[in-house]
């Protein structure tokens, strides 16, 4: 009970709706996603948890036809305010993606890159400082620590998704956004990255999208279900799993047709 | 919502599973009025019957573990279907406690029918053991319609047999003063008595776990405890 | 039992033979088109190396030429204006003495007068002893040895392609002149050598083709292909990416686009007379210029390198821009830092094939005159390199074949040859570059 009051309200969207041209493709949806928590957005295909992760750093303005309305508010401030700048925001929403995407730089240049362009570090021992801090949080340390001059793209499959996430943990965000991280990882890649979830929650509001009913059960203390756009059920992660109230969302976790 | 899941192969190994189920609830039932009837009718050939039929029993209660770890193995159930697995197991656990209770009750039958017979016993036995077998075919019933509300009938059905355990306790007491030679088989007989009283109860657990399968949660009003043998002392004041 | 057999692996169908049959005579005509193609190929090559080699190998006299006092600095002074006061005319006599001393030398014995002897000699030999002169004064009075071109006769007869049927009506030689040839050829007073002022030297007039040389117009093409280097590469780059990342997607985008394809489909020659418009009448640029050339090539070259920027940068997988804009990178940052030098080798590649096939142009230079201009002196400066009037190679090839000496026919060969050899070295440089630098991601 002590940590429930202990956790404040990270990010609150109300009323967000998400348009791709004419297709109305997230409705109505209200969510309250907790800070230094893990929240699991799970969903069928196509459901739009996806799009509404992209929400939240903004990054679905790359896209030139989708247009956002509704509250979307991180720490109280309305991320879609005219005065922020998308690119301040994504220093403090950082973002790992479905296939690990290193850049093809060294690996102390991935991981440097963020900083050097926020301007965090002002002397390279500060850089070399953060790009340490960064890679021992990702649990990738031991393992780079001798070839930091090494290619990013020279790494396995779980070693440069550990790598992006420390990039992504090194320009210090208050949230951290994971789309589908584990999807193109073996099991025991998988197992390693949702230990280093767990550890990160500590630190960070996180939220991951996840196709994998499990896996969101074993990392998050909160889900939310969604279905055709909307947000169907949110709530605690062992109440979802053992007890959902709605139909749809029993029938998904089940893995019923219907 | 569709009762159906994608994987056809799961929906099989659910259905065999609770057809296991209503396969041992029947045997039970039936251990149970077997073993009433031959205590009234001191049939030893259908106590024996009753004995050997409870192997039967155990094996299944065997069997259906093996599938429901096999189920929560492969399949990592999860809401309703997980309540199902957790469910089966403990229902099959006391299923097979129920049997045992039928066993034991048929094994004294031999035993009385060397001893001098105790007037009106067997016929309120009788009675006790058609209303434990009720309860029982009730609460299957409930489990394979999902009818919390029948199964919360059950559970207040106890009390009665509860109610007609007390009363045979103080008619056992009453015959054991009257005559010493009538202590043997009175004992004898509260033993079939409490086990019956026993039986009642674990169809009681039978009955929250349908409550459990269906709600989600435990069944709101406690469990009246209807057998004061054991806290009343004023019971056993003649 | 007999199902088996029918379906057994291990004899073919009718169906799968037919289908293989197909196959491998598809695969016959495959190679019949190659096999025609690079009978074409070798055609050409075989045509062009064996008419142009020749260019590369010339005549070459070696005579002991008495530096008189007498005729070049009467009075001894010494002094550079007065020297230079004789021009070529003065320095035959020199040239006629040299030779009659040499067969004197060699003991071989002619009807010719001296001044038919010297003219063997290619007709550029009073100036190229002029130039000695005049660069080293204190040698006057001295003997010295000189190495001169042989003229286009001579070395024509040496080459087979003058004999002495078809002298009967050339004026410039004779069958007694000929036979002194032979005699100085087994002398070694002539002979064949490389030819290196072929490649380096400057164009020569029509009176003396032994002399022609590509090194001017290489030069003149070099400039062009500064220019070119300069401008289309940092406009064409830019061009691409603003279309390729900022530009918003409408209509507007999308004419620009169709009309940048079809700019590259324009013929050569529009180019050409856009330059003379716009370059010449109108910016009133010097006419000839490199400069000029390098514009109107640059015209033509940003289609080719806009295309290929553009499809090194569509080669760019997105998961690379997203990752940069999901570490807080604005859009100009990723591509900069990121999209750019990924892209950067394709980029390179079409950069280096736009430059080859602008080397090669000739049309558009011809309505700026880079065409019909002698290109007999090198530029002294970088600016006058730009500026100056000058020709490119592919222009000097054009002028040597239109010229009647048969001499020129030989060097328009060998032209080819020196062009061909840029053209594979830049396109081998470009494939390998690509190579080196392609990235896995």
């Amino acid at each position: 009970m002590k940590d429930r009051l202990m956790d404040t309200i990270k990010i609150s969207a109300k009323d967000v709706q998400v348009y791709y041209a004419d297709n109305h493709a997230i409705k109505d949806v209200n969510v309250e996603i907790e800070d230094k928590t893990v929240t699991a957005f799970i969903g069928p295909s196509g459901c739009g948890k996806s799009t509404f992760l992209r929400c939240l750093n903004r990054m679905n303005e790359t896209i030139d036809i989708c247009r956002v309305e509704g509250d979307i508010l991180i720490d109280g401030e309305d991320i879609y305010d005219r005065r922020v700048d998308p690119v301040q925001l994504r220093a403090k929403v950082g973002m790992v993606f479905q296939k690990p995407n290193p850049f093809p730089k060294s690996i102390y240049d991935n991981v440097a890159y963020g900083p050097r362009i926020h301007g965090l570090a002002r002397a390279k021992s500060d850089l070399d400082e953060i790009v340490e801090k960064s890679l021992r949080k990702a649990a990738i340390w031991d393992e780079v620590k001798d070839r930091l001059d090494a290619p990013g793209t020279g790494l396995s499959g779980g070693q440069q998704q550990r790598l992006c996430i420390a990039r992504a943990v090194a320009t210090a965000p208050e949230v951290l956004l994971m789309d589908e991280p584990c999807s193109a990882l073996d099991p025991i890649a998988t197992a390693q990255v949702e230990e280093l979830i767990d550890e990160l929650r500590q630190n960070f509001a996180v939220v991951i999208v996840t196709h994998s009913m499990q896996q969101a059960a074993r990392v998050s203390q909160k889900t939310a279900f969604f279905h055709l756009g909307n947000l169907v059920e949110y709530g605690d992660t062992n109440q979802i799993f053992t007890k959902p109230s709605d139909p749809r969302t029993e029938s998904y976790i089940t893995g019923r047709i219907g | 919502m569709s009762n159906l899941h994608i994987s056809s192969a799961f929906d099989r190994d659910l259905e065999a599973i609770q057809a296991q189920i209503m396969t041992m609830g029947g045997m039970v039932e039936a251990a149970i009025i077997d073993a009433a009837r031959s205590l009234e009718t001191r049939d030893i050939e259908l106590a024996e019957q009753v004995r050997n039929g409870d192997k039967a029993i155990d094996a299944l209660e065997l069997e259906i573990n093996e599938k429901a770890a096999r189920v929560i193995a492969l399949r990592a159930p999860t809401a309703i279907d997980l309540r199902l697995i957790l469910s089966v197991i403990k229902i099959s656990a006391a299923l097979e406690r129920i049997g045992d209770y039928a066993k034991n009750m048929a094994k004294r039958t031999s035993v009385l029918d060397d001893l001098p017979e105790v007037t009106g016993a067997h016929t309120s036995l009788r009675r006790m053991a058609r209303e434990v077998q009720g309860m029982l075919k009730n609460v299957l019933d409930a489990y394979v319609q999902r009818d919390a509300d029948l199964a919360m009938a059950v559970i207040s059905q106890d009390e009665d047999v509860d109610q007609m355990y007390n009363a045979q306790f103080r008619t056992f007491l009453t015959f054991m003063m009257e005559d010493p030679r009538n202590i043997t088989p009175c004992m004898h007989l509260h033993f079939i008595a409490k086990n019956t009283e026993r039986m009642g109860d674990l169809v009681t657990n039978i009955a929250e776990q349908v409550v459990y399968l269906v709600t989600g949660g435990a069944p709101e009003e406690a469990r009246q405890k209807g057998d004061l043998s054991s806290t009343d002392s004023s019971i056993s004041k003649v | 039992m007999s199902n088996t057999l029918k379906n057994s692996l291990l004899t073919l169908d009718a169906r799968t033979k037919k289908r293989n049959a197909a196959e491998t005579r598809f695969r016959v005509y495959g190679i019949a088109a190659i096999g025609a193609g690079l009978a074409m190929l070798i055609l050409l090559l075989v045509t062009i190396f064996g008419n142009g080699l020749g260019a590369f190998q010339q005549t070459f006299v070696t005579l002991n030429v008495p530096l008189l006092e007498e005729k070049l600095d009467k009075n001894s002074t010494r002094n550079l204006e007065k020297i230079k006061k004789v021009s070529t005319f003065g320095y035959a006599p020199l040239l006629k003495q040299a030779m009659e001393d040499t067969l004197a030398e060699n003991g071989i014995e002619t009807d010719l007068k001296s001044k038919k002897q010297a003219a063997l000699l290619s007709k550029s030999a009073a100036a190229q002893l002029r130039n000695y002169v005049l660069a080293n004064p204190d040698m006057i009075g001295a003997t010295v040895e000189f190495t001169f071109l042989a003229n286009a006769r001579v070395d024509g007869y040496l080459k087979d392609r003058v004999t002495r049927e078809s002298i009967a009506d050339d004026k410039n030689i004779n069958a007694t002149q000929l036979d002194l040839v032979d005699a100085l050829l087994a002398a070694e007073v002539i002979e064949q050598r490389f030819n290196l002022s072929f490649i380096t030297g400057a164009d020569a007039s029509d009176q003396r083709p032994e002399a022609a040389g590509m090194g001017v117009s290489m030069l003149g093409s070099f400039f062009m292909m500064l220019v070119v280097l300069a401008l289309a590469l940092p406009i064409g780059v830019a061009a691409s990416i603003y279309l390729e990342e900022f530009a918003p997607k409408n209509w507007i985008t999308d004419i620009i686009e169709v009309n940048i394809s079809n700019l590259a489909a324009v013929p050569s020659i529009v180019f050409g007379i856009l330059g003379l418009a716009v370059f010449i009448n109108s910016m009133h640029l010097p006419q000839s210029a490199p400069l000029v050339g390098g514009l109107v090539l640059t015209l033509m070259t940003l289609p080719t390198i806009i295309i290929s920027t553009r499809a090194s940068l569509k080669s760019v997988p997105p998961s690379i821009r997203d990752a940069a804009l999901g570490v807080g990178a604005s859009k100009m940052q990723s591509v900069f830092h990121h999209v750019l030098p990924l892209a950067a080798p394709g980029i390179l590649t079409g950069t280096i094939i736009g430059l080859a096939q602008a080397l090669g142009e000739t049309a558009p230079l011809l309505l700026i005159g880079m065409i019909g201009f002698i290109a007999s002196n090198a530029p002294d400066s970088v600016a006058s390199g730009f500026l100056d009037p000058n020709s490119a190679m592919p222009a000097q090839i054009y002028e040597w074949a239109k010229r009647a000496d048969p001499a020129f026919y030989e060097r328009a060969w060998g032209g080819i040859i020196i062009l061909l050899v840029f053209l594979i070295t830049m396109n081998t440089i470009a494939v390998i570059l690509r190579r080196r630098f392609e990235r896995r991601w």
